[in-house]
């Protein structure tokens, strides 16, 4: 009887976990006659906290443009399968892409300074079915960061740059995802500041029981929470980590990015 | 004229009523120009297009000017969002929003303005109904109803746009989207959706303000010339994109006006405006309510 129970419930949540994932195959993107993604295929399973990392100018940003649908990909596939329906994403528009269970943390937060921050949360939960839910996500996110509370008359833009990257993942949040896309959550974040964001988004994923693919240039900060991860370089994954001690022993990641051996 | 303190607090009495009327004109120009970043130079053509609209309303079907506002307005929203529609196809999404896209709306104040004139001729056109012409005294201080009547609808027009603004979905992302349009997409609203109905709210108080304007005085075509400058005057004095600013830049330019009017002479008047939105660009750039 225990067994059985046992079992049952591992199915359940096996099965709930694994209804939301990304795959990415042979993506090309470029902006004009530049080429900035080439080949790229990338996979993030339900659950996982997967890393993408590289310095600026590899093509991270690029990428995560592509799943939103701010970038047209010139050839690939992007499909996303949400509660166990797959999605095509090339094609569709970004709020449409938003609509189906993925959101954005943007790369420099993108919050609208002259807005308050309760107005800038409330604008997060555009979506049909996310307003059903509004009055809870607030309650939530006020939950999870105190410090918004304390603000939420306050101008978005005049907080400082960790309350405003706060403002920024309790917005995407607001949207109710299921699949969560960070983007360089640590630009212009003071070092205390990034691995506390990175902790942040590591919480708030096993709450929410999240799928989050992560594009950070910060390699030590970003491997502490990371299941899998992918090393981009020139538009090109060179390395696929299938756990982070492997990214963390690699002998390129070691040498030019964490900066010993 | 001689001083007296009667006349002053009949000269403010009046700026207040009348700069309700103001900001029954500016609403539209903090939307378009605040909101949406669209110079719509063309807002007073629509407001005349309104005070006409009102005119033949009353002259060929005896409408109650309220009758006309709630017929025109409605039409005047559709029509501004199929206008918007246009202006982003043509203008807006390739980029020539700033020149290509004032030289545009110039082009439609003139073609309004000259249709006017094909249409009804240079003369002035007003029309009247009993209410309007009584008057409502407290002490030696009277205010006819045909200015009342543009104050308070003013007021409503302006307390419903800001509640429309603060308290809905739509409203809230049409105040984000001058502030970060890709940010608006990621949210899951679609930017150029709320510039639409944005737009349309602002032609549709265009047209409620030239019904109010017809009540006030009588009109003929031209008069969007002096419209023009009071209504970017009192945008940028309020802070561009500012409800409330708008409201007391309105009252700030009726009194001003109102003070001059009296002890100056009415030739005076158009001036306030320009001198007003020079001493604001000059001391505080951002206007009042400027954030």
């Amino acid at each position: 009887m225990g067994f059985l129970m046992m079992s049952c419930s591992r199915k359940k949540s096996k099965g709930l976990i694994l209804a939301n994932s990304l795959a990415i195959e042979g993506l090309h993107a470029g902006y004009g006659e530049v080429r900035v993604l080439s080949g790229i295929s990338i996979n993030v399973r339900g659950g996982e906290t997967v890393v993408l990392l590289g310095t600026n100018g590899n093509g991270k940003s690029t990428l995560i443009k592509c799943i939103m649908g701010q970038v047209r990909p010139t050839a690939g596939r992007i499909v996303a399968t949400i509660d166990g329906t797959s999605y095509d994403l090339i094609g569709r528009s970004t709020e449409d892409i938003v609509g189906i269970g993925i959101s954005l943390v943007p790369e420099g937060r993108r919050l609208f300074p002259k807005l308050t921050v309760e107005e800038n949360l409330l604008l997060g939960a555009f979506r049909e079915f996310a307003r059903a839910r509004i009055s809870d996500s607030l309650a939530f996110c006020f939950d999870a960061f105190p410090r918004l509370k304390e603000r939420r008359r306050q101008l978005a833009g005049s907080m400082s740059g960790g309350e405003q990257q706060m403002l920024a993942i309790a917005r995407a949040l607001m949207a109710l995802p299921k699949i969560l896309l960070v983007d360089e959550p640590s630009v212009g974040l003071a070092p205390i500041l990034v691995s506390k964001t990175i902790e942040t988004i590591a919480n708030l994923k096993k709450q929410l029981g999240l799928t989050v693919l992560m594009a950070e240039q910060n390699f030590r900060q970003a491997i502490r929470i990371a299941d899998r991860g992918y090393v981009l370089v020139h538009g090109q994954i060179v390395l696929s980590a299938d756990n982070p001690q492997a990214l963390q022993q690699n002998e390129l990641v070691r040498r030019f990015y964490l900066g010993v051996g | 004229m001689e001083f007296s303190w009667d006349l002053v607090i009949n000269a403010i009495v009046t700026g207040i009523v009348l700069g309700g009327f103001y900001a029954a004109v500016a609403i539209g120009v903090t939307i378009a120009f605040g909101m949406l970043d669209i110079v719509n130079i063309a807002h007073p053509a629509f407001m005349i297009a309104g005070a006409y609209l009102a005119f033949l309303g009353w002259e060929d079907f005896g409408f109650d000017p309220f009758v006309s506002m709630a017929v025109f307005a409605p039409c005047g929203y559709l029509f501004g969002r199929a206008f918007y529609r246009a202006y982003h196809y043509f203008f807006e999404r390739r980029g020539d929003e700033s020149l290509q896209g004032l030289a545009f709306f110039f082009g439609i104040l003139f073609i309004v303005e000259i249709g006017v004139v094909l249409v009804f001729g240079v003369d002035y056109r007003s029309i009247s109904e009993p209410y309007l012409e009584s008057s409502v005294s407290v002490g030696f201080v009277s205010v006819p109803w045909r200015m009342l009547v543009p104050f308070l609808v003013g007021l409503g027009m302006l307390g419903s746009v800001h509640l429309y603004l603060s308290r809905t979905f739509t409203g809230r992302t049409i105040l984000a989207v001058s502030q970060d349009v890709e940010a608006v997409r990621l949210i899951g609203a679609n930017p150029i959706r709320a510039k639409e109905i944005a737009f349309g709210i602002a032609v549709a108080t265009a047209i409620i303000a030239g019904v109010l304007l017809i009540i006030i005085q009588p009109v003929e075509p031209s008069i969007t010339r002096e419209y023009i400058g009071r209504a970017f005057a009192i945008c940028v004095l309020g802070g561009i994109a500012s409800i409330p600013g708008t409201l007391v830049a309105s009252l700030i330019l009726g009194v001003a006006e109102a003070l001059t009017t009296t002890f100056y002479g009415p030739s005076w008047s158009p001036a306030v405006s320009f001198g007003l939105l020079l001493l604001t660009l000059i001391f505080r750039p951002v206007g009042i309510f400027g954030r």
